[in-house]
């Protein structure tokens, strides 16, 4: 207890009831029975990066002014956010809680707008990440097969560990299938140039022109202490229909190989192109700015088409022909044309991926002419050139934590050990492949470390603790919706992305999407609910009744007084965003 | 009020023929108060009106606070008090008595809030006239009551109520009654802005609020100090009538007009002396000026102050009278007129002292004409003792 003012007389009496003295000897702190504190928790959005983005960080940065922060931030997980912003089909949108707010918050255009803010900086920076410093160069050495976005992930990740990284790319140029398989109007190669050479200059080594197979066995790679292998899924999965061995039918991603490497190629005033993911509407929309006019052949609707809503709408706008609910059974020729035998579909039950299956119509069957037909019906990996005895099953390479392989020392990720094959997948196995080689290498468990770096429940990881080692993590609980406080929310519409205007933008081959200015990017940032993560709102201490939420002289200190904080949880609830957790007190 | 209504210019003196909820606004305008927060009711809406239009021409520089109730009401001006804001309510009747809890804070706080109360009888019956009731039956809430006979006097008790309020620290309610005074215009002399500058200086509380040295207001207060706060507060009201009669003193040597806390009028002696308090006294003033030049032995008494109550000034005034009438336009069921109660119990210890005749009249509104106050007298001189506690005016049977 503190000093108890004894009076004797009234006279020594206030004539109001005020306080003598301070009751800061009362450490009210005692009552509490439950204890708030702050913690920064996972937002939806990084949990369902597959690339593992800080999301909300960056996007804080942004908020603040501070687009080289937001761009240096984006480096610590992600190489490619150039690319990332405008080729990944952003499944962070899609779980953005905002979504059940108004409108989800336009990510993918957020982080383009970092990367390309970036590109008009000064000087070499690389992400944040200076070219390793000779002192800190370690010996061992690791080649990784395949310069894809796979391959120069895991390259990038390694050299910032000052691995000596050599990357064998079969093609005479780095990029994989973001230069092979992705239309340049959808990514102009001075963005992919722009991040490859990024990696390039942290010293990785890239020999181009060296296919992995008999001249070159991995099995034979000597004097490196780990191998990664990445090659990707190059070649088009067959329809297994007569005649599709036949002049004039092409597989799709021969066919955006050789118009992305500027080949010349015959084809017809009519293609049919035969599939519904995103392969079949970028071969569809490179014919149209070829001058060709595709039709789309699809076995199911629209509603199961594999392929990215926005680019469907833009093919659509561009004149692209669909016919859904056709399947092709034979392909025929006669003096050049091709007829391609068709039947019509129904949809019936669902399948095991859980779309309905197309069920044939009998005595449907129609015709299709055209004078070229292109197959793109999915892709697969070529794994002939593997070392014999490596463990496969199901046209994959079978891995475990990290891509470790059944062969020592050997991993494998990307779209040679996965079903699910978009950039941003092949980026996060390159990332967890990066950290589980540095693993192996150092004798440490990359069970154990890659389990600690998981974003939300995974398989997405943040690896900014991995390089930053005593640093602040978040909490991997996801916060729902349901755990915001929408008191504090004003409904505000999505900024959209300009779009190069229909028909200008089929004369060639240039971008189609005008990213963000600052202006927009600012707008768009400052919708973000920042679940989980502590923006400074300063509500807990507006609102804290025992006055124990202290701050510094211009920031909160994220600090609680525990002397005097009763545990009333009234910080906890009006944390707009989840910052601040409450747990039982242990006493 | 319109434009032109604004103040005289120093030195000049304006008269003005203006209703006395009129002359509420002019004596809170005079008063810099700096925070108004009311609830309309009639008939005390029209201030409500003139206060706020007055702020929003910045006629008024106060902080004008609209409210859902009239406890909100009170409860905004302790606030405000107690940060160091003259403030000001007003209100009637229902929206008093709502405000019952807030009026015994804001006295046990001490705060020197001004309110004025527009008499309105309580329902049901539903009614919007005049009757003491709702004011005599907030006595006991440590509030100063001050009961005004006309507009002028209005005005000036508004202007006096804050000198009081706040050299003892203590609130203050002011009094007029509904439609005889609220909404009956007399000239008024609405003095100058300088003048009554010159009167009431700025407020100053004695524990203001300083965020750098925190304290805590009003905080538990355990049985081995209650007490002792309650004897302060009495201390404090047992001193009210002689700092009253100063400021009145003041008031009067300024502005050349006072009121005493209770007034004898009428011829000296008496066999038959009539209380009254409010608007009714002046009534009463005629009729016995007309009764004493036919005669008649009588004489008045006006009590403009009943908390507290005045028991010296009210003895002195009632020296030499051998009978006492007095007209209570309320009642307190049980006991009957609540200011002939307060007499009995101000005259049992004196000696000498003369029977009290309690009559109760002009409940809800009716008028308590000269005829009526005449039969009360006549009354009073028939009769050695009274028949009852309670004697009925006007009452059908």
């Amino acid at each position: 207890m503190g000093n108890q003012i004894v009076i004797n007389h009234e006279s020594e009496m206030p004539y109001v009831p005020i306080s003598q003295g301070d009751m800061e000897w009362n450490k009210t702190g005692t009552w509490r029975t439950q204890r708030p504190f702050y913690e920064d928790k996972t937002p939806p959005c990084n949990a369902a990066c597959p690339a593992g983005n800080d999301i909300v960080s960056f996007i804080l940065r942004i908020v603040n002014g501070d687009f080289e922060g937001a761009w240096n931030l984006i480096g610590e997980e992600n190489p490619f956010p150039g690319i990332c912003g405008r080729v990944c089909f952003h499944p962070c949108e899609v779980k953005c809680n905002r979504g059940r707010f108004d409108e989800p918050i336009a990510i993918h255009a957020l982080e383009r707008f970092v990367a390309d803010f970036a590109s008009h900086l000064p000087g070499q920076k690389v992400n944040g990440t200076k070219r390793g410093e000779a002192s800190k160069r370690r010996k061992e050495k690791v080649a990784i097969i395949g310069a894809g976005p796979c391959g120069m992930t895991c390259a990038y990740h390694l050299a910032r560990r000052h691995y000596d990284v050599t990357v064998f790319e079969s093609l005479p140029f780095a990029g994989g299938v973001l230069r092979t398989g992705i239309p340049s109007y959808r990514l102009p190669r001075e963005v992919l140039d722009r991040e490859l050479s990024s990696i390039e200059s942290l010293g990785v080594k890239i020999r181009t022109g060296v296919p992995a197979g008999p001249a070159m066995k991995i099995e034979d790679l000597r004097g490196y202490g780990a191998i990664f292998i990445a090659p990707g899924a190059h070649q088009s999965r067959r329809l297994q229909v007569p005649g599709e061995r036949s002049r004039h039918v092409l597989n799709g991603l021969e066919f955006l190989r050789a118009i992305n490497l500027g080949e010349e190629i015959d084809i017809g005033a009519r293609a049919a192109v035969i599939g519904g993911g995103n392969t079949a509407i970028d071969v569809a929309r490179s014919l149209i700015r070829l001058g060709k006019h595709p039709t789309i052949l699809y076995r199911r609707t629209r509603e199961e088409m594999p392929a990215f809503e926005e680019e469907i709408i833009e093919a659509i706008e561009e004149g692209v022909e669909f016919k859904f609910l056709v399947s092709p059974i034979h392909i025929r020729e006669e003096k050049g044309v091709k007829r391609v035998e068709c039947l019509r579909m129904k949809l019936a039950e669902r399948d095991e991926t859980g779309r309905r299956r197309p069920v044939p119509l009998r005595d449907s069957s129609f015709f299709i002419e055209a004078e070229s037909v292109i197959v793109a019906a999915g892709e697969e990996a070529d794994l002939s050139f593997l070392p014999r005895g490596i463990k496969k099953r199901d046209g994959i390479v079978l891995t475990q934590t990290g891509g470790r392989t059944s062969f020592e020392g050997t991993f494998a990720g990307g779209d040679v050990a996965a079903r699910e094959r978009t950039v941003a997948h092949a980026i996060g196995s390159g990332k967890r492949s990066a950290v589980a080689i540095d693993c192996y290498l150092r004798g440490e468990d990359p069970e154990r470390v890659l389990q600690s770096l998981l974003a939300g429940n995974g398989p997405s990881i943040s690896v900014f603790p991995f390089f930053h080692p005593g640093g602040t993590s978040r909490n991997p609980h996801v916060v729902a919706f349901e755990e915001l406080n929408m008191d504090y929310f004003e409904k505000g519409r999505r900024e959209k992305e300009t779009k190069y205007p229909f028909p200008e933008r089929i004369k060639g081959f240039f971008e189609v999407t005008a990213g963000f200015n600052e202006r927009t990017a600012s707008e768009e940032a400052g919708r973000c609910f920042n679940c989980g993560t502590c923006n400074e709102c300063e509500n807990c201490y507006t609102f804290c009744p025992d006055a124990s939420i202290l701050k510094g002289a211009k920031s909160l200190s994220h600090q609680v007084d525990y002397d005097f904080c009763k545990g009333c949880g009234i910080c906890f609830t009006e944390c707009p965003r989840r910052a601040i957790s409450l747990r039982e007190e242990a006493r | 009020m319109s434009e032109e209504s604004d103040l005289p210019q120093r030195g000049s003196k304006m008269k003005r023929i203006i209703t006395g909820n009129q002359a509420v606004a002019y004596g809170v305008m005079l008063s810099h108060v700096e925070l108004i927060s009311a609830y309309p009711i009639t008939p005390q809406t029209t201030i409500v009106e003139e206060l706020s239009e007055l702020c929003a021409r910045g006629r008024v520089k106060a902080q004008f606070l609209k409210v859902e109730s009239e406890h909100s009401a009170m409860a905004a001006c302790i606030g405000a008090s107690t940060g160091g804001v003259r403030a000001f309510t007003a209100t009637s009747s229902h929206g008093l008595a709502y405000m019952h809890e807030m009026l015994h804070w804001a006295s046990g706080a001490r705060l020197p809030i001004v309110l004025v109360n527009v008499n309105r009888a309580l329902g049901p019956g539903w009614n919007i006239w005049n009757d003491q009731t709702d004011s005599l039956s907030q006595r006991d809430t440590g509030w100063i009551q001050l009961y005004c006979e006309k507009n002028q006097e209005v005005l000036d008790t508004i202007l006096q109520a804050y000198r009081v309020a706040e050299s003892i620290s203590l609130p203050v309610m002011v009094v007029l009654d509904a439609f005889v005074l609220s909404h009956t215009s007399e000239a008024v002399d609405i003095p100058s802005e300088e003048k009554v500058n010159g009167f009431l200086p700025p407020y100053s509380p004695k524990y203001p609020v300083d965020p750098m040295k925190p304290i805590s207001y009003s905080g538990i207060t355990a049985p081995e100090h209650y007490l002792e706060f309650r004897y302060k507060i009495e201390k404090a009201m047992e001193g009210v009538p002689a700092v009253a009669r100063e400021v009145d003193q003041q008031f009067k040597s300024r502005f050349g007009r006072g009121y005493d806390l209770i007034e004898r009028y009428g011829k000296d002696g008496g066999e038959v002396l009539l209380v009254t308090s409010g608007a009714v006294t002046s009534t009463a003033r005629t009729v016995i000026r007309n009764l004493s030049e036919k005669g008649w032995d009588v004489g008045g008494v006006k009590v403009k102050m009943v908390r507290p109550f005045p028991s010296q000034e009210i003895y002195q005034a009632l020296r030499g009278a051998k009978k006492v009438a007095v007209i209570d336009r309320n009642i307190s069921f049980g006991v009957g007129g609540i200011i002939a109660q307060e007499l009995r119990a101000c005259l049992y210890h004196r000696e000498n002292r003369p029977p009290v005749f309690g009559f109760v009249a002009g409940l809800g509104g009716r008028d308590i004409t000269p005829d009526l106050i005449e039969e009360a007298i006549q009354y009073t001189l028939d009769h050695s003792r009274p028949d009852g506690d309670i004697l009925w005016l006007g009452l059908k049977k």
